[in-house]
């Protein structure tokens, strides 16, 4: 049993499945959750690679990644509660225009 | 050992990733989202990693998915609000199962659990890299989770 051809099955499938939920699902709050899962997929593959490699640049992109995902997800999960808010729903068919 | 215990892992992560796609409670999708990332977590771990395993449980496993929860809790109908806040019981029992399996696996490897041999400053590294060739990327994110605050803050016309 090789870690490697784990981690990268493991990040295929996570990425395909997340893949899956943001085409799928309707719902944006789980489309945000699908996002999420992506990003959290390319990072274990990141990590893997930076301890093969003693790459420290990848650490220090991962950690990155994770605070620009948790910035994302709070702007977008401030965005849904301001559209369910204002009457539009949560539903990405809903939304076919923008509004200023 | 160790192997087959980032084998579990990656299963059970890809496992209750399934589960968000399959199952229609959006709270039951965030649990699921929830054991997927502890147990990336947990690959971080065993792939030698142990400090961005401990920033992945706190931010994302933490943080995030507490704001996520109150969201589907806030976004919810009126009437029916607390109603669909239910966890299937074979799902929870199932991320025992492979929680506890895991920790069997890494403890009777009897080591630290790394995988794959790790060279021990990398870690060391890791903070001299964020703060020397990127610390303008570590500036701009970290603004970037301060102007992601203040999109939370509720207005005055909304109040």
């Amino acid at each position: 049993m090789n870690l490697t051809a784990v981690v990268w099955a493991t990040t295929g499938a996570l990425f395909s499945l997340g893949l899956a939920i943001v085409i799928f699902r309707r719902q944006l709050l789980a489309m945000l959750l699908g996002l999420e899962l992506m990003l959290a997929a390319v990072n274990v593959s990141l990590v893997h690679h930076a301890g093969l490699f003693d790459d420290a640049e990848a650490l220090a992109v991962v950690a990155l990644v994770i605070a620009v995902a948790a910035a994302e997800a709070v702007v977008g999960l401030s965005l849904i509660l301001r559209m369910r808010r204002g009457g539009r729903g949560a539903d990405a068919a809903l939304l076919t225009e923008l509004q200023g | 050992m160790v192997v087959w215990a980032a084998l579990v892992a990656g299963i059970v992560a890809v496992f209750f990733a399934g589960v968000m796609l399959l199952h229609r409670s959006l709270y039951v999708s965030a649990v699921s989202l929830l054991v997927v990332l502890l147990q990336t977590a947990a690959l971080f771990l065993l792939c030698g990693s142990p400090l961005l395993g401990l920033l992945q449980v706190m931010i994302y496993a933490g943080a995030v998915m507490v704001l996520v929860v109150v969201t589907v809790m806030a976004a919810g109908e009126e009437g029916e609000r607390f109603a669909d806040f239910s966890f299937p019981r074979p799902l929870a029992w199932a991320g025992v199962i492979a929680a506890v399996l895991e920790i069997a696996l890494v403890l009777s490897h009897g080591t630290a659990p790394a995988a794959v041999p790790v060279d021990p400053g990398l870690q060391a590294k890791l903070g001299s890299v964020l703060f020397q060739p990127y610390a303008l990327a570590t500036e701009a994110v970290t603004l970037l989770m301060f102007l992601a605050a203040l999109a939370i803050a509720p207005d005055r016309e909304a109040a």
